[in-house]
C-alpha cells in the first residue's frame, strides 16, 4: 500500500495494518503526516505537538 | 499484578518518604515488591532500585525516579485521589511501570526484556541515578521515562537547561562620582542577556523552540576597595542550542572583567512522534478509542540524561497532572493511574 505526501508529492510506502489517525514520516521531505482516511488512504500534515510548561 | 495490588503498591510508595538523598527505604520497598511480582531485583551501588523481568531479545528500560522534593503532604485517599508528596512526581509513573510489566508477564504476553529502574536524585542537579545508569547500562531498544504526561498523552521531549553564575568586580568609587556602580553594570548585563534572547526568538512561536533565560537572583556589595555584583541566570534551551554553544554566546555578551561559572548544563532532547515507541503508544491510544496526543515540555528530566547517552528513542509517560508537581496540592487520580497501567501493559505486550 502506498500514498502520496501532500508536501513533496513523494510516494510513501505504508504498512498493511496502518490505522486511521496514525502518524507516519515522509521518507523524502521528513514531514509528519496523519492518516485521515483509509479507503482510499489520504495523508495530511499532522497537527502541532502540544507544549506544556514544567516537567 | 491486578488493580487491587497496584493500588496497594502506589499507597505504600507514597507513604514511604523519599526526599532526594534519602531514598533507601523506598528502594528497599521496591526491591521487595518487585521480587514478589517475579522480578530479579536489587539496589545498585548508587542506590537505584533495579528490577529485571522477561528474557526476550529486545530490552526496554522503564526509568522512573524514587526521590521527591521536600514538603510533607498527609497521605490520604479522598474522592478517588491519592494525596501525598511524590504521588504525581513521580511515584505514580514508577508504580505504573512495575505494575504494567508484572501484569504483561503474568498474562504471558510480555514482548520485551524489561528493566525497571527507580533512580535516586532526579530532583536535584546531580541526577546521580540516571547518570550512573546511562554510563553503565547498554542502550536498550527504547526507553520510557517516568514523568506525569497524563494517561492519555505521551511526552516526546524536554528543553535543556543551563545555570550560570556571573560575577562582576570593579574598584570601589564614591557614589557621588559619575561612574556606573557594579549593581548598575549587573542590571545592564541582564538586560543584554534578555535582549539577546528576544532577538534569538524572533520567528520562534513555540516555547519549546525558544531560548528562555530568567534572572533567578542578583546581589551586590563591596568591602570598601572592591564593589561586586553577582547574577544567577537560569536558561531553558531549545534543541538547536546546546549548553556549550550558549555558554560561548554568554561569554561574548560579558565584559572582559566579568567572571562566568557554569553550575549546571543539560542539553534539550526530543524523540520524534514517528519513532517506534511513539507509534506503539499511538496504536494503543487509538485501540482504546483515544486520539493520540503528544507534548513537549519546558522543564528538564532524566530523559535529557539517558536520551543523548543511549541514542535510542526515549519518551516519557505516566499518570497525573504535572501542574501539581512540587505543590502542596499534589494528588493522583487513581482511575487515571489504573488506566495508565492498562495502556502501558498493552505497549509492552505482543501485538
Amino acid at each position: 500500500m502506498s500514498a502520496q505526501c501532500p508536501e513533496c508529492e513523494g510516494t510513501i510506502a505504508l504498512a498493511a495494518d496502518i490505522l486511521d489517525g496514525e502518524i507516519v514520516p515522509c521518507p523524502d521531505c521528513g514531514a509528519e503526516l496523519e492518516v485521515v482516511s483509509l479507503n482510499p488512504v489520504v495523508l495530511e500534515l499532522a497537527p502541532e505537538v502540544e507544549e506544556d510548561w514544567g516537567e | 499484578m491486578n488493580d487491587h495490588q497496584a493500588l496497594q503498591l502506589i499507597e505504600a510508595m507514597v507513604a514511604t518518604p523519599s526526599v532526594s538523598g534519602d531514598e533507601a527505604a523506598l528502594a528497599q520497598l521496591l526491591v521487595e515488591q518487585m521480587h514478589h511480582a517475579g522480578f530479579d531485583a536489587h539496589v545498585d551501588v548508587v542506590g537505584n532500585a533495579v528490577g529485571m523481568l522477561g528474557d526476550a531479545a529486545e530490552t526496554v528500560v522503564l526509568l522512573g525516579h524514587m526521590d521527591t522534593v521536600p514538603g510533607q503532604i498527609p497521605v490520604v485517599m479522598r474522592d478517588g485521589e491519592l494525596w501525598g508528596r511524590g504521588s504525581v512526581d513521580a511515584k505514580g509513573s514508577l508504580a505504573t511501570f512495575i505494575a504494567a510489566a508484572a501484569r504483561a508477564h503474568v498474562e504471558q504476553r510480555l514482548a520485551y526484556r524489561v528493566i525497571v529502574v527507580g533512580c535516586v536524585e532526579e530532583e536535584i542537579a546531580s541526577s546521580k541515578g540516571a547518570h550512573f545508569v546511562a554510563q553503565t547500562m547498554a542502550a536498550p531498544t527504547w526507553c520510557i521515562v517516568g514523568e506525569p504526561s497524563g494517561a492519555d498523552r505521551l511526552t516526546l521531549g524536554y528543553k535543556g537547561n543551563l545555570r550560570a553564575q556571573i560575577r562582576i568586580e570593579q574598584d570601589a568609587a564614591h557614589s557621588a562620582h559619575a561612574s556606573q556602580t557594579a549593581a548598575e553594570h549587573g542590571c545592564e548585563l541582564w538586560q543584554s542577556i534578555a535582549q539577546h534572547a528576544n532577538e534569538f526568538n524572533q520567528g520562534r512561536e513555540r516555547a519549546f523552540d525558544q531560548l528562555l533565560p530568567s534572572l533567578v537572583r542578583i546581589e551586590s556589595g563591596g568591602d570598601g576597595l572592591c564593589d561586586w555584583c553577582e547574577l544567577l541566570v537560569n536558561a531553558r534551551l531549545p534543541l538547536d542550542l546546546d549548553p556549550a554553544a550558549y555558554t560561548a554566546l554568554l561569554q561574548q555578551l560579558l565584559p572582559n572583567y566579568a567572571h562566568l561559572n557554569i553550575s549546571g548544563a543539560t542539553p534539550a532532547y526530543s524523540s520524534e512522534r514517528t519513532s517506534s515507541i511513539a507509534r506503539r503508544f499511538g496504536r494503543v491510544f487509538r485501540a482504546n478509542g483515544q486520539q493520540p496526543r503528544y507534548v513537549q515540555k519546558t522543564g528538564t528530566a532524566d530523559m535529557n540524561v539517558v536520551g543523548p547517552a543511549w541514542g535510542c528513542p526515549v519518551v516519557a509517560y505516566g499518570p497525573g497532572d504535572a501542574a501539581l508537581d512540587h505543590t502542596p496540592h499534589e494528588r493522583l487520580p487513581l482511575a487515571e493511574y489504573l488506566q495508565a497501567i492498562n495502556v502501558l501493559t498493552a505497549v509492552l505486550s505482543n501485538e
